[in-house]
């Protein structure tokens, strides 16, 4: 086995510790939020119930149930038990509903509202910031301080404001949602240009604020490349300008890559607020429907899937990292 | 003498040496925030002949390295082209375009080495595919067998190791890179080789790696002559045939290896080669001479000499007009005085001290 090898078998091992350590995170931390979830739902199922020995039979068949009554080292053995065979539970909240359930048909939803939006946005960042280093000038002079601006203004500040403009004064999209509400989700033109209508805001902010933080990102590493002694050396032994171009933006292009993994992987998470703004049925409105009602398996399942996916990005980048560069390959190597 | 017995017999007579390269009248200069023009070469002659080695010696910020990259022809800012012509192989590389400069001339009839030749490569290519891309643009009918066998034929033919090519740059120590770099600029056999301080970053073993390898492509020919530049003049004595040493954007002076380290002319010349440091017996008592003083500044250069306000020798009349060069007793710099004034005062000081 190669030096390259075993450094990824190295880093396989800490990256399984560290989801262990994150797996116990996402059990103990909602559970100490303060609170009882079951005294929620047990009052709403036992409403109307007058008789105290009644609502205290419903109250601990949920404790029961949900394995709350348990110590919370027996839970996490349960809880352990369940994820192996790869199930996460049963939401609180939404009772009987299965958690794994809920997520499937979540993650379609911020998939669909993410992936794109950060991939527009990142290629249309990455293409202005290289346009405006290489061309400098006007273009750079206005490109630059608007990038700036956009990537300045806190996320949720410029969702509420796209949302005023473009859905309540000029009503030119929908305010919330992923589909209109009299709508049941089935195939059929009605049904995906309501969704395409519904996508659109949220998807435009997200595209915005990705270009933004993008174009100054490759902007500065395109002028910090530009201005390496590669450069004059090769144009001085002849070699024509978009040849050099090339080698600048592939040079630039490295940490870009890592962000647009790291993007991709916090997609998840990351879409929490964008979701919650706009009312739309990802993950992120189930995370914060999940916090706000003590769901602890439904928690524990968003955070897992958010955990998962970091992690799987992080790794990734570190694999395409050693093919693309080879000065970080060998740092790869030297490390073992 | 000798040229009167060529004139007469000139099938015997040895080759006139050709001149590779002639610099006439260059003036090249930095565009500062605020628009004003500092000439950090302000007409400059010289030339070269084939075989030659040359070396340019002077203090930081006399224009060395900005001569040298004035040599190649290529500007961008805020470095500007003045006027004045550079003539290679009896070309003026000045009055071709920007398009048949990089065809024509650039790599191909003159190679730059590059004062930090650490970060000269590109750090994600490796050294073949750099070399496979210079040859798409010089010699595009080669295919890439041929470029390898071309570019591992010219590697062992200069000591250094073929598996090289296949290295990143960053796998290479600093003596071997900058050594990759110079096999790298000399591959297309350029007429005129020019090398900013090739050996200033590098240990002494690497330096005389360095060395060695320049006189190599000389003696074998794959460059035709060469430009050093360098604040180490010891350094050129063994290297160069002749040395040229510039001042606040001039040269002061010219002469061979020999002359310009052990008989000075000018009197900048005398007292930079005063405040080398050589190594030797008693050296711990030996008052090392520094020049008093700074060099002007080239936003405001003084009428008349620009050594004037640090010259222990200037005059009233030091200080007006513009001091020409002078061609005396075999000897060309940069100064009112003759040779031999300034060797009694030369004298003089020695007596005193």
């Amino acid at each position: 086995m190669n030096a390259y090898a075993r450094y990824f078998l190295k880093k396989s091992g800490w990256y399984l510790v560290t989801l262990l350590i994150a797996l116990i995170l996402n059990f103990l931390l909602p559970r100490l939020i303060e609170g009882n979830p079951v005294s929620t739902i047990a009052s709403q199922v036992s409403q109307g119930m007058t008789d105290s020995d009644s609502i205290k039979k419903v109250y601990d068949n949920f404790m029961k149930e949900f394995g709350v009554d348990k110590p919370l080292l027996a839970q996490f053995g349960i809880y352990l038990k369940k994820l192996v065979t790869g199930d996460l539970g049963t939401s609180f909240g939404l009772y009987p509903r299965k958690v794994s359930d809920i997520l499937m048909a979540a993650v379609p939803w911020t998939v669909a509202l993410q992936l794109p939006a950060i991939l527009v946005g990142w290629i249309i960042g990455n293409v202005l910031g290289a346009v405006a280093a290489y061309r400098k000038g006007v273009f750079d002079k206005v490109l630059f301080p608007a990038a700036l601006f956009v990537n300045s203004i806190p996320f949720f500040t410029l969702a509420i404001i796209m949302l005023y403009l473009l859905a309540i004064t000029l009503k030119w999209f929908p305010m919330s949602g992923g589909y209109d509400y009299q709508m049941v989700p089935h195939f059929s033109l009605d049904f995906i240009l309501s969704v395409l209508r519904h996508h659109t805001l949220p998807f435009l902010s997200i595209v915005l604020v990705t270009i933004g933080g993008q174009a100054i990102g490759m902007r500065e590493m395109s002028i910090y490349e530009l201005n390496s002694d590669y450069v004059l050396y090769s144009k001085l032994l002849g070699i024509r300008d978009s040849r050099v171009a090339r080698y600048v933006f592939k040079n630039a292009m490295l940490p870009q890559i890592t962000g647009l993994a790291l993007s991709i992987g916090t997609m998840v998470g990351g879409s929490l607020i964008c979701e919650i703004v706009f009312s739309y049925p990802g993950i992120g409105t189930w995370l914060f429907t999940a916090i706000r009602q003590l769901d602890y398996p439904l928690i524990s399942g968003c955070t897992l899937l958010i955990a998962l996916t970091v992690l799987l990005a992080n790794f990734t980048i570190e694999i395409v990292y050693g093919i693309v560069d080879p000065r970080i390959k060998a740092s790869q190597m030297e490390e073992n | 003498m000798s040229r009167k017995l060529a004139d007469l017999q000139p099938e015997l007579a040895p080759e006139p040496l050709r001149r590779v390269l002639e610099v006439e009248g260059l003036k090249t200069y930095y565009r500062t925030r605020l628009n004003e023009k500092v000439f950090a070469v302000d007409g400059v002659d010289f030339a070269l002949e084939e075989g030659k080695a040359l070396g340019i010696a002077g203090e930081s910020g006399c224009g060395k390295s900005t001569l040298s990259m004035s040599l190649m022809g290529f500007y961008f800012p805020p470095l500007y082209y003045g006027e004045g012509s550079i003539s290679i192989g009896g070309i003026d590389i000045m009055k071709l375009g920007k398009e048949r400069l990089r065809k024509q001339i650039l790599g191909r009839e003159i190679a730059y080495i590059p004062q930090a030749a650490m970060n000269a490569l590109n750090p994600t290519l490796k050294i073949i595919r750099f070399i496979e891309d210079l040859m798409k643009e010089h010699q595009p009918k080669l295919t890439k067998p041929q470029v390898r066998a071309m570019a591992e034929e010219r590697f062992r033919t200069l000591h250094l190791a073929p598996e090289v090519l296949d290295a990143y740059p960053s796998e290479l120590s600093g003596g071997m890179k900058q050594r990759t770099v110079i096999a790298i600029s000399t591959i297309l056999n350029p007429k005129v080789l020019v090398a900013d301080e090739p050996t200033s970053a590098l240990d002494v073993t690497s330096q005389k790696a360095v060395i060695r390898l320049l006189k190599e492509l000389l003696d074998k020919k794959f460059i035709r002559s060469l430009i050093f530049i360098t604040h180490e003049l010891p350094l050129l004595y063994h290297v160069t045939d002749d040395i040229m040493v510039m001042y606040a954007g001039e040269i002061v002076e010219r002469g061979t290896a020999q002359q310009m380290v052990f008989d000075p002319v000018h009197p900048y010349t005398k007292r930079l080669m005063g405040s080398i440091i050589v190594p030797e017996e008693g050296m711990k008592d030996h008052k090392l001479s520094a020049i008093p003083g700074a060099p002007p500044n080239l936003k405001n250069v003084p009428e008349g000499c620009r050594f004037a306000e640090r010259c222990d020798f200037a005059r009233e009349e030091c200080r007006s007009g513009k001091i020409p060069m002078r061609v005396e007793a075999g000897r060309t710099y940069r100064c009112i005085f003759g040779v031999d004034t300034l060797k009694e005062w030369y004298a003089d000081e020695e007596v005193q001290r």
